[in-house]
């Protein structure tokens, strides 16, 4: 080869060689400005995710006040362990579930769990671990991707008041629930019942973003732009309640081992002091992460624990119904307060009907007082045989037995004051007569009502004529601290005459003061006016009642107590709603006697257990 | 002893340019805040690297008092040492993850592939320009050629040491083609990457380049033969990689090859690397997130930051202001060193120079090209600026050799 050609060759050569590089570097510098000039864009969000991470931050639950300012319901915080499934590698859940304590088949459970919900969201593995387990996870992140922590808040109850049927409990939102609301997210817990329930919207408030700076492994760095970016959450409001918890708490012990509600109420404004179903369950073992086998247990226990009988319950008043049916029998024109009939020991319509007490002569306040029945079937024989069932049926609603009374609690329901569409739709049409209503006017048979609407009923009494809406909460306190206070209604029930009141009244406080109260009911100090009531019960043991109200020339409590299953109203419900009220008005209890009878009473064993 | 007149200050200049570059990205990449994440011994990387520069001037400076006919004299034993050190490598070599390819030489642990570069170099130019009626042309001489390369190429493979063994593989066509091997055969010798590379792209892409690369065949070379072997070699790459793509290879296999193109096929696995290098470097936009300040880099998303993804380091922290600098300091290196190539007159200074310049840009291309993910992620140092002694320093000498070469066009001279 000679040199020339061989040169030559060089020379062809180097210019290939010359080009190949310059299309390279060309090639690349073409790339570089295509990524970092043209698709720019696209790639700065993309690193920002990387490094940014969004995370919900759960505002604090509102609080729960009593009317005196104590926090009946306030939040404790539990620590969540969390996965993001898309960054977990499975190949970890030995080291997980070691570090959690937890059998390895349980992880992979909980995990397909999440992924099911979102590959790629942050969902909660494990709530309520221990704070050792927590600082467990939390040094080992970095060698967990996708295992993240959480610190959360349960409900907490600090005081010894129950009042479960009152705050209610809360529980994971259900697919149905997050789905239909923007405010609700997967795992967020939601009042179920009681005031947690009715007052969802106010006591969850509004949840924050924060941003996070995150490396690849997913350990926290840091907030972003001092957190600039981040929305604080929104505390929920604070609820005050009208209860007074040392009432409540009360009354709760009062109805330990008896079935049966308690609904004592302000008869100046409805305000609810004390609310107590019992059975009672326990709800802080339904806070946080719930105690699936309480749970199961109260379900499945015949006492039905979950059923609140202050507002659900329907149960014939018997003869704490009387001070009502004399007021209507007033109105109607049947009698005056100077009325006066004989009672021989029973009354015949068609056939006879009993009565318990002395015979003798009765006006309205003695028939009250002694619960002479034969003043009442009397009234109730005219009602029925002159056609004015419906009047009769109007007017007993406008007391607020029968209709609901729009508690603010869920469940509440109506009770039974037939008129005669009712009794045509029971009986068939005018397949009825007066031997079937003769019952109703002593409270018996058909006509039924809760411990709230009788509650109800005496409060109207008790103020003199006035409707009231039972409410528990009086005001809802936002974050700013500014007070939006709840409107209940309190209206005057035109027909109600101040006399005739007075009559009823001083037959209430002749109860207490000398008739079927006095062992049990009557204070020295306070002057109690009452009734008592027993609902018999084709079932069992009868229910008794008692509803009362003090003092008598100041009403400042009206109390309705039904205790199931436990024979005369005079010596099961009547000292408890006596102590009830001591409670409340003189914030001690001085008959030692009297309570320790109610803490030893029981309601009888049923041998079906009933609802309604 | 050179004439310091005759010697290249403008490469030096752009040398020290790049290492510096280089010096600062390792430094962001673990010195920053990302260093929390980093444990000690890859926090002092920044150290090391600065005491193998050192050490590595010294080297270069120190060649440039021999004789370049040492080089020439000395390349076969020199081989023949490097490849024996291979062969102990395998045995008695420190296996660091999943390669046995380093040796332990007191305190200093010494890749033996990345030395035996410059041997192989020196002794492909020297055998094939010693005498003077040898030249690639002759298909016995080629082979032998093919021969010096294969040897540590398949050692390099037997230490599982993959990336370096291709940037040999590269830089052969180009040895081959410069001792004036046909154009045709030199372009049926990298038709393989180049078809097999459209092929995974694309199997229509991989036919177009067969169609191509026979037609530019013919159109240089024209003999039947060799188009007929091209056409047929060509589509066997191309139904060989499908079948091997569809077929052979497990998802996973193929999802690692394909993940350059479409890295959100698998975005946390295979793709994972594509898609935060792709990240780094386009959030970079024009300039930069500023030094230890990029995201990517700092919070650890990006693998191996301090050595096969360094450019994606300088790509987000300086932008594209800084990532094009890079590009042109290697282009003028590079152009500057084939112009010293060409203006040598003597044929082995030549090949070693030419050699050394495709080795550097073979290595710049894979790697630019793994982090901009124009090709498929392979582990290869980016030359002077990744972290790497034994990759520095070979590069250095390789560097230095060349330099001296250039300095010494007028003593050393076939006439001689």
């Amino acid at each position: 080869m000679s040199i020339n050609r061989q040169s030559h060759r060089v020379r062809t050569s180097a210019k290939v060689l010359r080009a190949v590089l310059v299309i390279g570097l060309l090639i690349l510098l073409a790339r570089i400005f295509q990524l970092q000039i043209i698709e720019y864009e696209t790639y700065t969000p993309l690193s920002m995710q990387n490094s940014l991470r969004m995370e919900v931050v759960n505002p604090a639950r509102g609080l729960i006040y009593d009317k005196n300012g104590i926090i009946l319901v306030e939040n404790q915080p539990i620590y969540s362990i969390t996965i993001t499934p898309s960054r977990f590698n499975e190949e970890k859940i030995p080291h997980l579930s070691q570090l959690l304590q937890v059998e390895e088949d349980l992880v992979r459970e909980r995990m397909n769990e999440a992924q099911q919900y979102s590959w790629h969201r942050t969902s909660r593995l494990f709530t309520e671990v221990s704070f050792e387990t927590f600082s467990a996870i939390q040094e080992n992140l970095w060698q967990l991707p996708g295992i993240g922590h959480q610190v959360e808040s349960k409900r907490n109850y600090p005081t010894n008041v129950k009042a479960s049927h009152v705050m209610g409990y809360l529980r994971e939102a259900t697919r149905e629930e997050y789905l239909a609301s923007e405010k609700i997210l997967l795992g967020d817990k939601i009042g179920k019942s009681g005031l947690e329930m009715i007052y969802d919207d106010y006591l969850r408030g509004e949840v924050g973003t924060e941003y996070i700076r995150v490396n690849a492994f997913g350990q926290e760095l840091g907030s972003y732009e001092d957190g600039m970016l981040d929305m604080a959450p929104k505390k929920g409001a604070d609820l005050i309640t009208t209860l007074d918890a040392e009432v409540q708490q009360l009354s709760e012990e009062l109805m330990v081992n008896k079935r049966g509600g308690i609904v004592a109420m302000d008869p100046q404004t409805g305000g609810v002091l004390s609310m107590v179903s019992s059975p009672q369950y326990d709800l802080s073992k339904l806070a946080g992460r719930m105690d699936s086998e309480y749970w199961q247990q109260i379900n499945q226990d015949p006492h039905t624990p979950l059923y609140n009988r202050a507002i659900s319950s329907r149960q014939p008043p018997g003869s704490t119904f009387k001070p009502f049916m004399g007021l209507v029998g007033l109105e109607l024109g049947l009698i005056t307060p100077q009325t006066e009939i004989y009672n021989p020991g029973y009354y015949t319509r068609g056939r006879r009907y009993g009565d318990l007490a002395d015979p003798g002569n009765y006006n309205l306040e003695d028939a009250i007082t002694y619960s002479s029945n034969t003043y009442f079937f009397w009234i109730m024989d005219r009602i029925a045989s002159r056609g004015m069932l419906d009047s009769w049926s109007e007017l007993i609603k406008d007391f607020g037995i029968g209709p609901k009374n729009n508690i603010d609690l869920p469940y509440e329901v109506s009770g039974i004051v037939p008129d005669s569409t009712y009794m045509n739709e029971q009986f068939g049409d005018r397949y009825w007569g007066v031997g079937d209503l003769m019952s109703l006017g002593i409270g018996q048979g058909m006509v039924s009502a809760s411990p709230l609407q009788m509650a109800v009923a005496t409060s109207t009494i008790a103020n003199g004529g006035y409707r009231v809406q039972p409410h528990v909460v009086s005001a809802i306190k936002d974050r700013s601290g500014e007070f939006q206070y709840t409107n209940p209604v309190f209206e005057k029930i035109e027909w109600l005459n101040p006399n005739q009141l007075e009559n009823v009244k001083r037959g209430m406080r002749g109860v207490v003061s000398t008739g079927g109260g006095r062992y049990y009911a009557n204070l020295d100090s306070i002057e109690v006016a009452g009734k008592t009531g027993t609902a018999q019960n084709p079932y069992g043991e009868d229910h008794g009642w008692f509803i009362a109200f003090a003092p008598m020339d100041n009403p400042q409590i009206a109390v309705a107590v039904l205790v199931e299953n436990a024979g005369y109203g005079s010596i099961s419900a009547a000292p408890i709603a006596s102590l009830v009220i001591e409670k409340y008005l003189t914030r001690e209890l001085n008959r030692q006697r009297v309570l320790d009878y109610v803490l030893d009473f029981r309601s009888k064993e049923t041998q079906t257990a009933e609802v309604n | 002893m050179i004439n310091s007149k005759e010697f290249s200050w403008s490469v030096i200049a752009i040398w020290v340019a790049i290492f510096s570059i280089g010096l600062a990205a390792i430094y962001s990449a673990t010195q920053g805040p990302v260093s929390q994440f980093l444990p000690e011994y890859i926090q002092n990387n920044f150290f090391k690297q600065a005491i193998w520069i050192g050490l590595s001037i010294v080297v270069l400076i120190g060649l440039q008092f021999i004789s370049p006919r040492t080089f020439q004299g000395g390349a076969y034993l020199f081989y023949a040492l490097c490849i024996l050190l291979m062969v102990i490598t395998l045995f008695f070599g420190v296996e660091v993850s999943g390669s046995r390819s380093w040796l332990r030489i007191g305190p200093l642990n010494l890749q033996v592939g990345e030395i035996t570069k410059i041997a192989t170099i020196l002794a492909a130019a020297n055998y094939l320009t010693s005498r003077r009626d040898i030249s690639a042309e002759n298909l016995k001489t080629a082979l032998t050629t093919v021969g010096f390369f294969i040897l540590p190429v398949i050692l390099l493979l037997m230490q599982n040491e993959a990336g370096i063994a291709i940037v040999y593989l590269a830089i052969l066509p180009v040895v081959l083609f410069w001792s004036g091997l046909p154009y045709g055969i030199s372009l049926l010798m990298i038709a393989p990457a180049l078809i097999g590379y459209f092929t995974v792209l694309d199997w229509m892409w991989g036919a177009i380049m067969v169609a191509i690369v026979t037609i530019g065949i013919f159109l240089l070379q024209r003999r039947t033969w060799l188009t007929a072997t091209s056409l047929v070699m060509g589509l066997l790459i191309v139904v060989g990689t499908e079948v091997a793509l569809e077929q052979v290879l497990q998802p996973h296999q193929r999802a690692r090859i394909e993940s350059f193109a479409n890295p959100t096929l698998d975005p946390l696995g295979a793709g994972w690397n594509v898609l935060q290098a792709k990240t780094a470097i386009g959030s970079g936009g024009l300039q930069g997130k500023g030094f230890m300040e990029g995201t990517q880099t700092q919070l650890r998303f990006l693998p191996e930051q301090w050595t096969d993804f360094i450019f994606c380091v300088v790509g987000e922290e300086f932008g594209f202001i800084g990532s094009s600098l890079v590009l042109i300091l290697f282009s003028l290196l590079l152009l500057k060193m084939l112009s010293m190539a060409i203006n040598h007159k003597h044929p082995f200074a030549q090949l070693v120079i030419v050699s050394v310049t495709f080795l550097f840009f073979a290595q710049f291309i894979i790697n630019i090209g793994s982090a901009t993910a124009l090709l498929p992620i392979i582990g290869i140092p980016l030359p002077f600026m990744s972290y790497g002694g034994s990759a520095f320093l070979t590069n250095t000498i390789m560097l230095a050799l060349c330099l001296n070469l250039d300095a010494n066009k007028r003593s050393f001279s076939i006439y001689r």
